[in-house]
């Protein structure tokens, strides 16, 4: 009886979701988004869009592959900015009625006068939530794989791993929803509040990404720093030496080496103003990344796609094109390219265990308030 | 007869202030239709919803169908109409039996079965195949109904069955739980509409203030109320009922507001012939005689003014005088 009831339940959601116009146009634009993947080329001449050759676009086969541009443009265009926006809040909009529906009176009483515990109903309704999201992904994927083998000439069955990728991704926000919607018993309620929370942990990873960028730049300006002071030091014992040959056994004290070379005392300096910036830095992500263990990893879960289809290389560029970043004040270089890798270390270095567990516990938590709520509430 | 809903002591406080069910004890028996009356806020939906497992109870005591109240897997068994159901306008009239057959644990091919069965049963098989948007109050309620009856329930509890239905639709109705009854199953209505409560129910509980303060066959509640009424063309006097009184002996008089009429419990009409005579020879002319039982509704009227708290909408808070 328990599979006759969760069919029931969830061949109910795909009338509801039917019954919608939003599911349909969400569909359609899925579609056809990811069908206008197949509208831009790339040969060895270059990028094209239908019949047009693209000429401010420096790509072709020479530079990257083929299977590399549409895997990229499918990270990029259609998980980056597709799936993990627009998608993401047309499927808000579609499904955070779902929960505050079910407690409607006049609904919820039919469905607790079944055979069918609370705690299951309420799972199983949630569940039928993802499946919105679970047909938009599978669409797009499925379609987006087709358009690559045509288009790129492979068959990239990893493209599929989008389908849990993006359901997860999505019920750690539809987790959030769906606790709102059973306190609240308000579609609008829920809404906004998912909207508010997404946006503060957009705010929170902005906010990370600046810290890790400013903390990994501040490093590497310290890295050159200890560098150019030993080679200074150096020099200088060598030129205090060579003024004192007659004396092998001369080892230059540290006030002579100053004296010699009174740069050295700023460089010190600034040298310890880095390290100090460097530490208060570390305390910030540090604090951050604290934060931002209990809280769901929505950027981190849809990067997790990127580390499955895109090659490290290819999301990090061709070092010899980039310009190094000048230091107005120290007339320190450091390498672009370097430090992009460097960050984009620190956040790969986070094990998948930490970014799927901690999102799950969060999601566990919220589910768990959620049935209990659920089971104790007289409707 | 065997006890299909027999709960004793059902309590339900909500938030430790209002006192919604103050002790409920209930009895029906297999097969029998039974009417739940009492004014708004009495607490009768409340009762069936802690039946239900709908709301849980601060302390009930007492079986479903054999079962303790509370226990899920019984509800296969019950069928059930709410009396604000908003059931999804999305599906059509059969697609709406097919999930609640499934959701009953419903086989899918006696789902489809009894789904055009009971479509037809309740008069909507034309409109089997249209959106419930697209009915009308009385067209929903008669979905409901099929909907109650999906799973072959032994017992069905409808609130307000015949709520937005009309009068065609009602005799139909009626003749529906009538064949439920000689079907063998339970009938459990929760209504205001005491005209048709009388019409077919067996025995009837009248709720006032979250307790039951009647429970019985029509008959059992009119006990010592029916009887021959005797009304003259104009008031009785004193002097006359006193003669009366003297000449019935061992009949008790029953109370009337009419100053016109005399009633006497009593169901021989022989016995009261002596009250006519004195009538007359009072030089008073009768206009009417016959035997006289009281209706279900000046049964409830009654029963509610016993307690006057009852007539108020809204449960009682706690601490409220009884």
């Amino acid at each position: 009886m328990i599979l006759m009831q969760t069919k029931a339940m969830f061949i109910d959601a795909y009338r509801e979701l039917n019954a919608k116009k939003l599911f349909w146009i969400t569909m359609m634009l899925t579609v056809v988004f990811s069908l206008a993947l197949a509208t831009i080329g790339i040969d060895e001449s270059g990028v094209s869009f239908l019949w047009f050759k693209i000429g401010f676009l420096p790509l072709n086969t020479d530079i990257i592959t083929a299977k590399q541009f549409y895997l990229a443009a499918f990270s990029y265009l259609g998980i980056g900015i597709w799936l993990t926006w627009i998608a993401t809040i047309l499927a808000i909009i579609s499904t955070s009625g779902i929960i505050p529906d079910l407690v409607t009176e006049g609904v919820i009483e039919c469905m607790l006068a079944k055979p069918i515990s609370r705690v299951r109903l309420f799972l199983t309704k949630y569940s039928t939530g993802l499946m919105f999201v679970a047909l938009q992904v599978a669409a797009f994927s499925v379609v987006s794989m087709l358009v690559i083998w045509i288009r790129g000439g492979y068959l990239e069955p990893r493209i599929l791993l989008a389908i849990p990728i993006v359901v997860c991704f999505y019920s750690f926000l539809y987790s959030v929803t769906a606790f709102i919607g059973l306190i609240s018993k308000s579609t609008m309620t829920a809404m906004l509040i998912t909207g508010l929370f997404w946006g503060m942990i957009f705010v929170i990873n902005l906010g990370e990404n600046i810290v890790i960028t400013f903390e990994e730049s501040t490093r590497l300006y310290v890295q050159e720093r200890e560098e150019r002071i030993d080679l200074a030091r150096s020099n200088t014992i060598k030129l205090l030496e060579r003024q004192n040959p007659a004396d092998e056994e001369y080892e230059p004290s540290e006030d002579e080496i100053l004296k010699m070379n009174p740069f050295l005392t700023n460089f010190q300096i600034e040298l310890e103003n880095d390290r100090k910036d460097l530490r208060t830095l570390g305390v910030w992500s540090s604090s951050i990344f604290a934060v931002k263990t209990i809280l769901p990893k929505t950027a981190e879960t849809i990067d997790l796609l990127n580390r499955n289809l895109i090659a490290d290389d290819a999301l990090m560029g061709d070092e010899s094109e980039d310009e190094p970043i000048i230091d107005p004040q120290s007339d320190i270089d450091i390498d672009q390219s370097e430090l992009n890798r460097n960050v984009t270390e620190r956040f790969r270095e986070r094990s998948i265990a930490w970014i799927l567990g901690t999102s799950f516990l969060f999601e566990g938590v919220l589910l768990g308030l959620c049935c209990w709520i659920f089971a104790r509430r007289d409707f | 007869m065997e006890a299909v809903i027999d709960v004793q002591g059902v309590e339900k406080m909500y938030r430790r202030k209002v006192h919604a069910l103050r002790g409920v004890d209930l009895r029906v028996g297999s097969g029998e239709i039974f009417g739940l009356l009492g004014p708004n806020g009495a607490g009768k939906s409340t009762l069936v919803k802690v039946l239900l497992t709908v709301i849980r109870a601060t302390k009930c005591q007492g079986t479903l169908l054999g079962s303790t109240v509370g226990d899920k897997s019984v509800l296969r068994q019950v069928g059930y109409l709410p009396e604000h159901h908003n059931f999804p306008k999305y599906l059509t009239s059969k697609q709406l039996l097919r999930h609640f057959g499934a959701m009953s644990g419903v086989e899918r091919a006696q789902r489809n079965r009894k789904a055009d069965e009971l479509l037809e049963v309740v008069g909507m098989k034309d409109w089997a195949n249209a959106k419930l948007g697209s009915y009308s109050k009385g067209m929903r309620q008669r979905v409901g109904l099929a909907q109650a009856l999906m799973n072959d329930p032994k017992l069905i509890i409808l609130d307000e069955p015949t709520d937005g239905v009309d009068p065609i639709g009602r005799k139909d109705i009626r003749e529906i739980l009538t064949h439920l009854k000689d079907e063998g199953r339970t009938v459990f209505l929760n209504s205001h509409l005491l005209s048709e409560l009388e019409m077919v129910c067996d025995r009837v509980a009248i709720m006032v203030h979250g307790l039951v303060r009647q429970q019985g066959t029509i008959e059992e509640l009119t006990d010592g109320q029916s009887g021959f009424a005797v009304r003259a063309t104009a008031p009785i006097s004193e002097d006359l009922r006193t003669q009366i009184s003297s000449k019935l002996v061992g009949i008790d008089p029953i109370a009337t507001d009419d100053p016109t009429e005399l009633v006497f419990a009593t169901g021989d009409a022989e016995k009261v012939q002596p009250a006519i005579d004195t009538l007359r020879s009072g030089g008073m002319s009768i206009q009417a005689f016959g035997f006289r039982r009281p209706s279900l509704e000046e049964l409830f009227v009654k029963a509610v003014q016993e307690h006057p708290d009852g007539a108020r909408p809204g449960a009682q808070r706690k601490g409220a005088r009884s």
